[in-house]
């Protein structure tokens, strides 16, 4: 029966030689308060049974019972470990992201010192395909992890809010409308993909936008521009409206949105400078003027 | 022409008893002829940002909502869960049987009365989205469910068996309800503070030994955290429990020595006010 004990002592040490486990040495007390314990090893081939799973099955021996246990955490250790070279993949092409999306804002902001709208706009554009190129590439990172877009989402969530705003604001600068969800989708190559843009994200982004609407018109009334601030001024009330639709919990998307009335305050009063001095030049300036104010 | 203009007065008067009743300018401008080529873009442009914001509300809301659905379910298993534990700590070499019988029927209960609510909001992108959501709930959980093991056999329950016993809840062509790794090792944390309270119980009851194999196990499952913690998404909440655990293992241990130095003088069945228990100046058990 001793022999037995020693052999199932020297094998589980030489199994485990590599691993700085001191609970081994306490096999022995630990066997002698379980007496029926080397009568299961005999029974089980020594040289397996630290192994073998059917030891374990009797349950009280728990000096043995750091093998399943051993081999539940070292799975635990390789699965955190993968998840961890993925983190730090997806970071390496947000980090890509970011520094395209720097190139875009850079000469976007070109606009605010009245540089021709799309002379501005070609250059911003041009980087729009390198970001669609970078958002594939980090959806084919994702991919290998089916199901845990959300797990990692926070890695790219701001960049991606800004990503969106430089967008829109592209977008409101050629056409006049606001950047829909799905169009921005398919700006970004993500339209027909399983990494889809998150809508929370893409109206912060829109948010953001916003954001840049005082500046732009201030600028733009000081280079000569009076018709711009209605432009901005209704574009701006109908998204103050839409976004009024609406129901917003206490969080991140909530602040900005608040932060957009401000915005609009701050368009209608250049709006409002620009009309009473009749520097607004359109036949709608002609018609409030007609009009009595009670 | 004789029509457009009887119309445009019509326009007029219209927009003067509106003016009458309030003095929103926009009406008016809108009521102007040179306006009314701008009406039909402006009406197209506003309602398809009407609709797209709509839908957008449609899906903020029916996300919201069920957010809510789980945290009102999670908070449901945390509190039966946390019965469980109380009912597995009522054990005593008397009552084994029974309190773990009873202790094994409510862990089915919160399973099939409260996980189920869970398995039913749950698909897709939800696990890892809404984990915020029911994360307290699976951890609270998991800590009864290994605690509950731990007293049957003296062994911990495995991820892989907790998940096997969650899949009868899912229908079998939907994604079921799996428990991640970071709520297990979580609950995992949470359990040892259990084992902590159990093993300075059994020692009052003069179970020795076997409060000596909880020391042990909660050694075992200090030490393999400590190699995964740091590899953890968000591991702060960790650390912090890494740090209670090490005050759990040396509370088992200083229980255990003072059992073993003082053993002469022990007596079972003497509480720890009792001046000559080994258990006066013992630091109290912080919950």
């Amino acid at each position: 029966m001793k022999s037995a004990l020693r052999n199932a002592y020297y094998f589980t040490l030489s199994r485990y030689s590599l691993n700085p486990n001191p609970s081994l040495l306490q096999i022995a007390p630990f066997i002698s308060t379980f007496p029926s314990l080397p009568s299961v090893l005999s029974r089980n081939h020594p040289f397996r049974s630290p192994l073998c799973a059917t030891l374990m099955a009797g349950g009280d021996y728990d000096s043995l019972q750091t093998s399943p246990l051993e081999k539940q955490f070292e799975k635990f250790r390789v699965q955190l470990e993968d998840s961890g070279s993925l983190r730090e993949r997806i970071r390496a092409v947000v980090l890509e992201i970011e520094s395209a999306t720097r190139l875009m804002q850079a000469s976007l902001l070109l606009v605010h010192q009245s540089k021709p709208i799309p002379e501005v706009l070609q250059k911003a554009n041009s980087q729009i395909n390198v970001l669609k190129g970078l958002y594939n590439k980090l959806a084919e990172v994702v991919r290998e992890c089916p199901g845990q877009y959300y797990r990692y989402h926070g890695d790219w969530r701001s960049e991606t809010q800004m990503v969106v705003s430089l967008l829109a604001f592209m977008h409101w600068l050629e056409t006049g409308n606001l950047l829909m969800h799905t169009e921005a989708e398919e700006k970004l190559g993500l339209n027909n993909s399983d990494f889809a843009l998150d809508l929370e994200d893409y109206l912060v982004g829109v948010c953001f936008m916003s954001n840049e609407m005082p500046r732009y018109v201030v600028n733009q009334v000081t280079a000569g521009d009076y018709d711009c601030p209605r432009k901005v001024l209704k574009f701006l009330t109908d998204l103050h409206a839409a976004f009024r639709m609406l129901n917003l919990r206490n969080d991140f998307l909530r602040k900005k949105f608040d932060s957009m009335k401000y915005d609009l305050r701050r368009v209608e009063e250049v709006y409002y400078d620009v009309k009473i001095r009749g520097l607004a030049t359109t036949g709608d300036s002609v018609g409030d003027q007609g009009a009595q104010k009670i | 022409m004789l029509c457009s203009s009887s119309a445009a007065i019509k326009r007029i008067s219209v927009s003067w008893l509106i003016m009458a009743n309030n003095s929103n300018f926009k009406s008016h401008r809108l009521s102007r002829s040179e306006s009314s080529t701008k009406r039909p873009r402006t009406m197209s442009i506003h309602s398809s940002l009407k609709d797209a914001f709509s839908s957008y509300a449609d899906h903020l809301n029916a996300l919201n909502e069920k957010r809510e659905r789980i945290v009102k379910a999670s908070r449901d298993v945390t509190m039966n869960s946390k019965k469980v534990i109380f009912q597995v700590h009522r054990i005593s070499k008397a009552n084994r049987e029974e309190v773990l019988e009873k202790a094994e029927k409510d862990l089915a209960a919160v399973r099939d009365q409260h996980i189920s609510r869970l398995v039913k909001e749950l698909q897709g992108t939800d696990f890892w989205k809404l984990r915020r959501a029911y994360s307290p709930g699976v951890q609270e959980y998991v800590e009864a469910a290994t605690f509950f093991k731990f007293c049957q056999t003296g062994t911990l329950l495995n991820l892989d068996e907790i998940n096997a016993s969650l899949l009868p809840l899912s229908d079998p062509s939907l994604e079921p309800l799996q428990i991640n790794l970071l709520d297990y090792l979580l609950g995992l944390a949470d359990l040892t503070g259990e084992l902590m309270r159990l093993a300075i119980g059994r020692i009052s009851d003069g179970e020795v030994e076997y409060s000596e194999r909880i020391c042990q196990f909660v050694r075992d499952i200090y030490r393999e955290l400590t190699l995964l913690v740091p590899l953890m998404d968000d591991g702060s909440d960790m650390k912090t429990k890494m740090d209670t655990m090490l005050q759990s293992v040396v509370k088992i241990e200083n229980a255990c020595f003072s059992v073993r130095v003082r053993g002469s003088e022990y007596i079972p069945l003497l509480g720890s006010s009792d001046p000559s228990s080994f258990l006066v100046g013992v630091s109290d058990v912080e919950l």
